[in-house]
């Protein structure tokens, strides 16, 4: 079975949703823009709650911006 | 850098200078007078409380409005504290269960607050740890 991890397209959605800024972001969802930087990055997997609030503010299905990729191939 | 982390980083630095000072002046075994150990252990404490209470409001001056404490925040604190649990349950049994039947007094006491200081080092270090290298609950 091929190595998995949840991935995240939050940066590209920022950018399509008129370049909004992580604070921004992390104002509408309720958390710090440390936090939505961590996410961007791979580094925190956020709770459903915020998962959701997430892809709310960026006016998109949740899918669109989490979802699994292989290790080796990518968005899957 | 999150405020959280911070806080975690001056308390780190700050248990390890008073408490590595105190350990490393202070021998584990009953030597002195009882008010000569109380002072030396009471100068230790007063030296961190003093410390972290300027750091404290340092920080809260310089973040006065800014974001709290979120999610990511609690999870990780969350996650160092279970961590340093354990080590704090090590502690109490040696300094508790064990060291009973072959000292005594201050090697005690000195066990005992090796303990506690040990477990904080471990649930600061493991924030900061873990504010660098992510966390996935």
């Amino acid at each position: 079975m091929a190595e998995r991890r949840l991935g995240n397209a939050v940066r590209l959605h920022r950018f399509l949703a008129r370049e909004m800024t992580q604070a921004q972001l992390g104002e509408r969802v309720g958390v710090t823009r440390q936090t939505i930087a961590a996410i961007e990055s791979g580094r925190y997997s956020p709770t459903l709650e915020a998962a959701l609030l997430i892809a709310e503010a960026l006016g998109k299905p949740l899918e669109d911006i989490f979802f699994w990729e292989n290790t080796d191939s990518g968005k899957t | 850098m999150p405020i959280p982390e911070q806080f975690a980083r001056v308390w780190l630095a700050t248990l390890l200078i008073t408490y590595g000072i105190y350990f490393a002046l202070v021998p584990g075994v009953d030597t002195g007078s009882m008010w000569s150990q109380l002072l030396s252990f009471g100068m230790t404490a007063v030296a961190q409380a003093v410390i972290i209470a300027v750091a404290s409001a340092w920080m809260e001056l310089r973040h006065r409005g800014g974001p709290r404490r979120d999610e990511r925040d609690r999870a990780i604190e969350q996650r160092a504290t279970s961590v340093a649990y354990h080590v704090l349950m090590v502690g109490v049994i040696l300094s508790g269960c064990i060291m009973p039947f072959s000292h005594n007094g201050w090697a005690l006491f000195h066990a005992a607050v090796a303990a506690i200081a040990i477990a904080e080092i471990v649930r600061n270090g493991v924030i900061v740890v873990l504010y660098r290298r992510g966390w996935h609950g």
